[in-house]
């Protein structure tokens, strides 16, 4: 089995750590003999000539952020049809608020999103800086336990630790659904205790940390659903993750005890 | 008299007493306290500073950097600098209630402040600069100082606000650093490498400027020296690298972590050997030059005093415990430790101690370790431990770097881990140990109590 990954922006969208998530994406599938192609895709480069199963688009720097969204717009179509088929996409912060509608900034600019999610972002003077905990959306719950697959570690949680870092609040709209629901730190945008957004197998976070290495159930099942468009249902191999869950572990007892 | 200046030192100096009594470093609490009493009491002194300040900022090699222009400007000059540590005004308001007499009178000739780059602006409104030496910027610590963009942007409203009688020495290599030149009207210098390669493995770099400051087109790098340092130029506009009129050449590194270069000022060239390792370092040792030349010291005192300099304590530091050698680098950032990590890979074999904390001072969020390249490190290393708080976030990342480890080697304890490590290993193998800043502090604890010649920090 083979799966193609395209890690949209990889030079400009770059500055959060969130490299970790196509690095543990491609590991967890070469550890069960899947074969994975990365391609890095920025501006001026299209989307056009690939059929991928899954999209990660990382967090950058407000100034990288304003050339990717000029360019975005040329992917837009394709990003749709994308997602609409069933591929996969991971974002996180910068490029989850780039898949909004748009992002008003505390001056009152717009930026342009792709409206993938429906959903905006408004800048503010609060920095929501800290540790974020986050319980599923239960409708993803079962799903996600379901795919997981391991050898040694009796899945009690399907919660989601990361770290975030962000000053725009996002609000969503009523074509999508939140990831989960805040349990400490505050999420999209502090108020609602919603965190991230779902639309069909496109996900959005603020969860830096990197996000998928800790939470390797959520990383697991990222990896079904992008088998699942190519090769229908698969289960898959289960591997050690004593680690992984020591990490999960204890960035959740650091959160808990930081007020 | 001024009364609230009398009143601040008084209360500074009495609470610097009180925490001396009780053993501690007093770096930061006197300050916060006079200048509670007497928000100008920086200003204040500054005054009386006949040859003005130095600034000394950027985010990575400031403690290094002013600590060697210490050391040469002391030749010449009576210096005070906050070496003790703390980098905020609370730090350069401390060091000054040590050094002033109880009516608040300085006897300096010149002021040497190393500057947190996140208190930048506030240090120029105090300390009045003659000269602000900046050496790069990186991302680093996101939790505290946001973006670096965001962090240049200040920089610049700050700069537009000097007299034109300051001078500015500047890194030519950093693009981010170069730009500032347009924020200022008043005299430049800038410091480079003019090597267009260097002896050290390539690391996937983590490149923080990689368009132009002034159009936004893609930069052209015909060299790339360390994350976005090298040599560069705007395809579209006339943004390049400046010209340094201090330069380093003929680089090379040596396997006992010392290094050789030929410094180049103007048509003069002299080969320096030095006892610090990497690439950064060269470019401390080029910022203290061309501020101690530019301060009337001679190339040949300046050169006879970067032979002898032995670096910022922690920053790189070796000892021995039983016959086994240490060798300690602090990490905080992914640029700072790639450049470390491009040193120790220069090695046949290596044993690892990585302690990884997430405490405020080192950056709650331990992200950046998943933007460091371990992964140029994983076919050298005979033994790897790790420790700190955050130890399983760094085994998980090694893991994934392909490292093979056992969970028999990650300590909770530090102390534990150093001595543990040292006992698995044998004889004339060298244990490195990579702690992050707070880390480092319990290192230097065990180190103490294990009966080396190790100065405490306290003293230094």
């Amino acid at each position: 089995m083979t799966l193609n990954i395209c890690h949209l922006y990889p030079d400009l969208m770059d500055t959060y750590g969130d490299k970790g998530n196509t690095v543990t994406f491609q590991k967890r599938c070469r550890w069960r003999g899947i074969d994975v192609k990365v391609a890095n895709i920025s501006v001026g480069q299209p989307l056009s000539n690939f059929d991928f199963d899954f999209y990660f688009f990382g967090g950058g720097q407000d100034k990288a952020q304003t050339i990717v969204g000029i360019d975005l717009q040329k992917k837009k179509r394709h990003l749709e049809t994308a997602v609409n088929n069933g591929a996969v996409l991971l974002s996180i912060c910068g490029g989850y608020q780039l898949l909004q509608k748009y992002f008003k900034t505390k001056t009152g600019e717009i930026i342009k999103g792709i409206g993938l999610f429906d959903a905006f972002t408004v800048g503010s003077d609060e920095r929501m800086i800290q540790n974020l905990l986050v319980e599923i959306n239960s409708e993803l719950e079962q799903d996600i336990k379901d795919s997981y697959q391991t050898t040694d570690y009796r899945l009690s949680t399907t919660n989601l630790i990361g770290f975030e870092n962000h000053s725009g609040k996002t609000y969503l709209g009523k074509n999508v659904q939140p990831l989960g629901r805040v349990i400490k730190g505050a999420g999209n945008s502090g108020e609602d205790k919603t965190e991230g957004a779902v639309y069909k197998n496109a996900f959005g976070c603020y969860l830096h940390g990197s996000l998928l290495p800790k939470n390797p159930h959520f990383a697991d099942y990222l990896i079904v659903k992008s088998l699942e468009r190519r090769y229908g249902k698969v289960k898959l191999k289960p591997l050690n993750d004593e680690i992984e869950w020591l990490a999960h572990k204890s960035a959740i007892d650091r959160t808990r005890s930081q007020t | 008299m001024d009364f609230k200046l009398f009143l601040a030192t008084l209360a500074g100096k009495i609470l610097a007493f009180v925490i001396g009594v009780f053993g501690g470093g007093a770096t930061a609490a006197p300050g916060l306290y006079a200048l509670k009493i007497d928000p100008n009491f920086v200003s204040k002194l500054s005054k009386q500073i006949p040859q003005g300040s130095i600034i000394i900022s950027g985010t990575n090699g400031k403690t290094t950097t002013a600590r060697l222009t210490y050391d040469i400007l002391s030749i010449k000059y009576q210096v005070i600098h906050n070496r003790q540590g703390s980098n905020l005004l609370r730090g350069i308001a401390s060091t000054m209630i040590t050094n002033c007499s109880i009516f608040g009178k300085l006897k300096f000739d010149l002021a040497l402040w190393e500057v947190d780059e996140a208190t930048l602006p506030e240090a120029i409104n105090n300390v009045f600069p003659k000269t602000i030496v900046l050496l790069n910027l990186f991302r680093d610590q996101l939790d505290r100082y946001g973006e670096v963009d965001s962090t240049r942007v200040k920089w610049q409203k700050a700069l537009r606000t000097l007299p034109k009688n300051t001078t500015l020495i500047l890194n030519c290599d950093d693009p981010g650093i170069s730009i500032l030149e347009k924020s200022f009207a008043g005299k430049k210098i800038f410091f480079g490498v003019s090597d267009s390669k260097v002896r050290l493995p390539a690391v996937a770099t983590v490149a923080d400027v990689k368009h132009c400051l002034v159009c936004a087109a893609g930069l052209i790098f015909t060299a790339q020296l360390s994350a976005h340092l090298g040599h560069y130029r705007c395809p579209s506009c006339n943004f390049k690298r400046p010209i340094p009129s201090i330069s380093a050449t003929n680089i090379i590194f040596k396997p006992d972590f010392s290094t050789s270069i030929s410094l180049n000022l103007g048509n003069q060239t002299s080969t320096v050997n030095y006892p610090l390792p990497g690439l950064y370092n060269i470019y401390n040792v080029l910022a203290a030059s061309a501020t101690a030349l530019n301060y009337g010291i001679d190339l040949a005192t300046v050169i006879e005093k970067i032979k002898k300099f032995s670096t910022a304590f922690g920053r790189f530091q070796k000892t021995t415990i039983n016959d086994r050698e240490l060798l300690t680098f602090l990490i905080k950032n992914p640029a700072g430790a790639n450049e470390v990590l491009r040193i120790i890979s220069n090695l046949s074999k290596v044993n690892l101690l990585i302690i990884l904390n997430d405490k405020i001072a080192d950056g709650r969020d331990v992200s950046w370790i998943w933007d460091t390249d371990w992964e140029i490190l994983k076919n050298k290393v005979d033994n790897v431990f790790i420790s700190g708080i955050r130890r399983f976030d760094m085994a998980l990342r090694l893991k994934y770097a392909g490292f093979k480890l056992s969970k028999n080697n990650v300590y909770k304890e530090v102390n534990y881990s150093i001595l543990n490590a040292l006992q698995k290993l044998s004889t004339k193998d060298t244990l490195i140990i990579l702690p992050t800043y707070t880390a480092l502090l319990d290192v230097q604890k065990t180190l103490s109590r294990a009966g080396e010649k190790v100065t405490k920090w306290q003293k230094q």
